[in-house]
């Protein structure tokens, strides 16, 4: 278990990517605090613990400063502190150019990026001092490709890569290693809102032929946050079947 | 003794010596006091006094007699 006794926070963790990862985590061995809005967050920590896991959820906001504080605290009192942090949680409001809502758009930035800066401000601290720990940041292919008609969205998760590489730079002295992930077009309940038209389009554009699963984009994220991949920081790894080459 | 724990999480945390550890040391005025410095030095109060400092007390810390005056907010008594 490359994991034992690590432990790692997840935002966005109540389902998707951020539960499969979740799931991943404790597989190999992780204690998990979980954030979310949604009260699945509670539940999601109840079966793991009745599965024999260790894991703490707190449910809220992280534009609210109180939430990021709360998320600490409980990484600290439950488990002592803390060892990885994985920005996971993130929204999208679709919309073309000339029909975007700019609230819109500006909510996406204050939950795809400034909360994961300000998450990243706080838990830092409490990483083991001398040992260092590591981020790894949930963005998109649309930050790597732009993607038309999320224009915003793929603004805000090409914030998030700049921000990946800057923090690896600046941290890499605290042995803080700072990563991102590049999911493609993943079978999500966001991938399964689109028309049967645009799924079948998405998947042609996909070189290995099918959608991916959260469980793929968990387990490199497992990966990134584990020993394994010491020697790795500032990099934007595409989870995306080929998509993105 | 509060005025030992700080002492000492300055010792601690930027590698200085406890007569160093005055009020007038001030924040990027010796070379163990920089960015990353302070990072450790702010983990090590944190976990010392059991309190969590706000971004702006963080900002604002620039001082060791800065650093008792923020903690003073969080209710730590100094002689």
């Amino acid at each position: 278990m490359k994991l034992k006794d690590k432990v790692v926070l997840v935002t966005g963790a109540s389902r998707g990517i951020g539960a499969a990862m979740v799931k991943v985590l404790v597989s190999e061995g992780a204690k998990v605090v979980l954030s979310a809005r949604s009260e699945a967050v509670e539940k999601l920590a109840v079966e793991l613990r009745a599965a024999g896991h260790q894991a703490e959820a707190v449910q809220g906001d992280l534009t609210d400063d109180a939430h990021v504080r709360s998320l600490v605290q409980t990484c600290r009192s439950k488990f002592g502190g803390l060892h990885a942090l994985i920005n996971n949680a993130g929204i999208l409001h679709p919309g073309k150019l000339g029909m975007m809502r700019i609230a819109e758009a500006r909510q996406m930035f204050e939950v795809n990026v400034l909360a994961a800066i300000n998450l990243t401000q706080y838990a830092i601290r409490i990483f083991p001092r001398g040992e260092g720990g590591a981020v790894v940041n949930i963005t998109s292919i649309a930050g790597t490709q732009g993607i038309d008609g999320i224009s915003a969205y793929s603004a805000s998760k090409a914030a998030l890569i700049g921000f990946t590489k800057a923090a690896a730079k600046e941290l890499a002295a605290q042995h803080i290693r700072v990563n991102a992930i590049a999911p493609g077009f993943i079978d999500t309940d966001m991938a399964r809102q689109i028309s049967p038209e645009w799924f079948a389009r998405r998947v042609e554009s996909v070189r290995i032929g099918r959608i991916g699963q959260p469980e793929e984009v968990a387990r490199c994220a497992a990966f990134l946050v584990s020993p394994e991949a010491a020697y790795i920081t500032g990099q934007v790894i595409g989870v995306d079947g080929g998509m993105a080459v | 003794m509060t005025d030992e724990k700080l002492k000492h999480c300055f010792v601690e945390a930027l590698g200085v010596s406890a007569s160093e550890v005055t009020d007038a040391l001030a924040y990027n005025e010796i070379k163990q006091w920089d960015s990353v410095g302070h990072m450790a030095l702010v983990a090590a109060l944190e976990a010392e006094f059991n309190l969590m400092l706000d971004t702006d007390e963080i900002i604002e810390m620039s001082s060791v007699a800065k650093a008792k005056e923020i903690l003073g907010r969080h209710g730590v008594t100094f002689a």
